[in-house]
């Protein structure tokens, strides 16, 4: 089993407020919102721990905030200083771990798992430099994901005080995972709406430990593939990587060839099989895109592309297959050799079809039953399982150029 | 052909005739508009060969004759002349057309009549309908029809007589109008045929609220003609026979919300803006309530992965199973933009399940769109 990971997750407390108590000291430890004002419809951007012990949360309308804490002090926000803080606190971020995740102006994700010492000391450490550098208050959480790292650290911020800025650091140790979420209700569950909440509950699962309890097979009945998520979820199970360039904007696959080719057969053959790379990547990644482009580089080394956008988001291999074909079918110079040919699925969007009123029985091939299936079998018994008919004679080693 | 007649009775039948012409025809005379005198009219015609539009207007005619002239420079000229009258005078031997209004004096070319493709309108109408009616038919039913050639016969209206029932129908493969009209005559063998939408958008057009039309139906020649005072169309049918769609109109549902049909509409364009990153696809969320008559719980979610998300609640009751379906916002907005009865009534079965559409206490208009499924 590979190193167990270690994930911090960072979060500002009350980013706005501190920044202001930073300009002007004398709101210091007092009751302060920063948002519009309440005669022009304001809301709460951000409010202080003070302000908070009255009710005042973010995005309540500032008219109630002030009903609810009639001494508030409204701040209209000085954006400029926001953000100047917030790469400051970057910085300090990537000076610690080679992979920052920014998930907003004061909130992140980090991968300190190179770090020799423990999780704890690495968290200590960098509130501690966050709070006498740049004197902001943080709170972090530490876990061998980001589901849990996150969790850890919301669960953490309220169980201080409410009246102080918590600066709280929360680690769950490796192995601890599951239990510590079991008690908790499944709305705190990331990726579980009230629509979800509400299904889950008819079902009588109210925590997260009774959804981890349940069979996977039964949620994905009720709730279809984010059934299988949250019960993935729910056992503290998170993959995803701490990304530091933000989530993917395109899955592209190329392939140079040994020997330039001029024969459209072949290079066909070649883009088809691209196609089902690009197909298979992009479902296991959960992705779908509506851009599909085709990249062509000649003998010569000029690289020509073209794009085409789809009406619905796709993930098939035969919709992208056919978009990609038909880009190469437009857009070679005939009998041109070609040293390099690519193809690109970007414009990530939910993936969705329309359906159709007559049946979708003349393009199979098309459908997602199909794609699954061709998928399980690729995953049990390996890539060249099952191939296209037109594939039988071709020999995948033929084209890499070494 | 010397003859005088009003800008504005000119510029307006200009501008329902030339809707014919195609933007590049395949012969250059198919560009022109024929004008001829009749009696104490004069007659103007365009033709796609498709479909042939013929307007008459008053006119003081003191020679006969006909000519064709360039659609676009006549009518662009007509269109900015003073609302005068405008006579015009046609030498023949160059096939120029002089025309005099007010301070404005202009030549423009034509091509002989003679090369102008004869112009077969139907004979006599085999039945009449109210010219709203016809209107209203029209525009419940084309906005459905294919935009996309990939199986032609859907770029067509349905238009079907069986005893005293007229039924037009349209769909595009994803969506299905269906309206019916009930008439005065009555067809004991059952007729039917599928009608371009271009026409049939051309027919919407010239129907007013006081005329009646007359419709010629195809014979040997499977050309339609609609006649209304003054204007005449006449249309190629589409070869090939239309799908079946009774099959598809679900007769029993799961799921039936009752909605305010503008209050509905202002919703889905709302969730429009955000849902056009996201092949329109918008979220219907419908919540009956636990006691029958409360109101229910309806929204609509449009979300744009790049730039945010909305939801609007829209004032609903609704009975049966709670219900969570995706459908093309494009389609919905089309729908309520042509219902004009203060509620409409949605049904479905599910989410992989036709959404129908009717306006409240109305069995004459059905409308039925396929979801989108992730």
């Amino acid at each position: 089993m590979a190193k167990a990971r270690k994930i911090l997750h960072l979060d500002l407390d009350a980013f706005f407020c501190a920044v202001e108590e930073q300009l002007r000291p004398e709101l210091r430890g007092k009751a302060i919102a920063v948002g519009g004002q309440p005669d022009q419809r304001g809301v709460v951007a951000s409010a202080s721990y003070p302000a908070r012990a009255f009710g005042v949360r973010s995005a309540m309308p500032m008219a109630q905030a002030l009903r609810l804490c009639p001494h508030l002090i409204v701040v209209g926000g000085t954006r400029g200083a926001y953000s100047d803080r917030s790469r400051k606190v970057m910085a300090i971020l990537h000076d610690t771990a080679p992979d920052v995740e920014p998930l907003s102006i004061d909130e992140a994700f980090l991968d300190v798992t190179i770090l020799p010492e423990s999780i704890e000391e690495t968290a200590r450490k960098l509130q501690r430099r966050i709070n006498r550098e740049l004197d902001l208050p943080c709170s972090l959480g530490g876990a061998t994901n980001k589901l849990i790292a996150k969790t850890a650290n919301t669960i953490g911020k309220a169980s201080k005080p409410k009246d102080a800025p918590p600066n709280a650091i929360t680690i769950v140790a490796p192995g601890d995972e599951a239990q510590f979420l079991a008690p908790l209700p499944i709305r705190g569950l990331w990726g579980v709406g009230p629509k979800n909440a509400e299904t889950l509950a008819s079902l009588g699962l109210r925590t997260i430990g009774q959804v981890a309890q349940w069979s996977e097979a039964a949620l994905v009945a009720r709730l279809g593939k984010l059934g299988g998520d949250i019960w993935r979820r729910a056992q503290g199970i998170d993959t995803r990587p701490v990304q530091a360039g933000g989530a993917a904007k395109s899955i592209s696959k190329e392939v140079t060839f040994a020997v330039d080719i001029a024969d459209d057969a072949r290079l066909l053959l070649t883009l088809r099989r691209l196609a089902d790379g690009v197909g298979r990547a992009a479902r296991k990644a959960g992705l779908a895109g509506t851009i599909i482009k085709i990249k062509l580089r000649y003998g010569n080394f000029s690289t020509h592309s073209r794009q085409t956008t789809l009406e619905y988001a796709t993930d098939n291999d035969t919709v992208i297959m056919k978009c990609a074909e038909r880009l190469f079918l437009q857009s070679r110079i005939d009998d041109t050799p070609v040293r390099l040919i690519g193809i690109g699925l970007s414009g990530f969007a939910e993936p969705s079809r329309q359906l159709d009123l007559w049946g979708k029985a003349e393009r199979p091939a098309e459908s997602s039953e199909f794609q699954s299936a061709l998928d399980q079998l690729r995953d049990k018994y390996g890539e060249t399982t099952i191939r296209r008919a037109s594939d039988l004679h071709y020999q995948p080693n033929d084209d890499n150029r070494r | 052909m010397i003859v005088s007649v009003l800008q504005e009775n000119l510029a307006k039948s200009l501008g329902i005739v030339t809707r014919a012409i195609e933007s590049s025809p395949p012969l250059p005379v198919l560009s022109n508009v024929l004008l001829e005198t009749e009696d104490s009219r004069l007659k103007l015609s365009a033709t796609n060969l498709e479909v042939s539009i013929t307007a008459w207007i008053g006119a003081k005619v003191e020679q006969a004759g006909s000519i064709t002239l360039p659609a676009r420079t006549f009518s662009e000229l007509v269109g900015t002349l003073s609302r005068e009258r405008i006579d015009m005078k046609l030498d023949a031997s160059t096939h120029t057309m002089e025309m005099r209004c007010g301070v404005q004096t202009t030549n423009i070319r034509g091509i002989d009549a003679d090369e102008f493709p004869p112009i077969n309108h139907g004979p006599e109408a085999d039945f009449h309908l109210a010219g709203d009616t016809l209107k209203e038919m029209i525009n419940q039913t084309v906005f459905a029809a294919a935009t996309e050639m990939n199986r032609p016969i859907l770029t067509g209206v349905y238009v079907k007589l069986e005893d005293t029932t007229l039924t037009m129908a349209a769909a595009d493969g994803y969506r299905l109008a269906v309206r019916t009209s009930e008439m005065a005559n009555s067809f004991d063998e059952k007729q039917d045929m599928v009608i371009p939408a271009r026409t049939m958008n051309e027919v919407a057009r010239i129907c007013g609220d006081d005329m009646e039309v007359g419709v010629c139906l195809p014979k040997e020649r499977n050309a339609i003609t609609f006649t209304a005072p003054n204007v005449v169309i006449t249309s190629q049918a589409l070869d090939g026979r239309f799908p079946d769609f009774a099959a598809i109109i679900p007769r029993s549902f799961a799921t039936t919300t009752m909605l305010y049909t503008s209050d509905l509409l202002a919703v889905c364009r709302r969730a429009e803006i955000f849902a056009r990153d996201n092949a329109n696809s918008s979220t219907m969320v419908v919540r009956p309530a636990d006691n029958p008559g409360e109101p229910a719980d309806v929204m609509i979610v449009g979300k744009s992965a790049e730039r945010g998300d909305t939801e609007g609640a829209a004032q609903a009751t609704a009975e049966g199973e709670p219900l969570d379906i995706s459908f093309n916002i494009k389609y919905l907005i089309d729908v309520l933009n042509v219902i004009k009865e203060e509620r409409v009534i949605f049904q479905s079965n599910g989410p992989e399940n036709p959404g129908v559409l009717k306006p409240e206490e109305r069995e004459d208009f059905v409308h039925v769109i396929m979801p989108m499924s992730k």
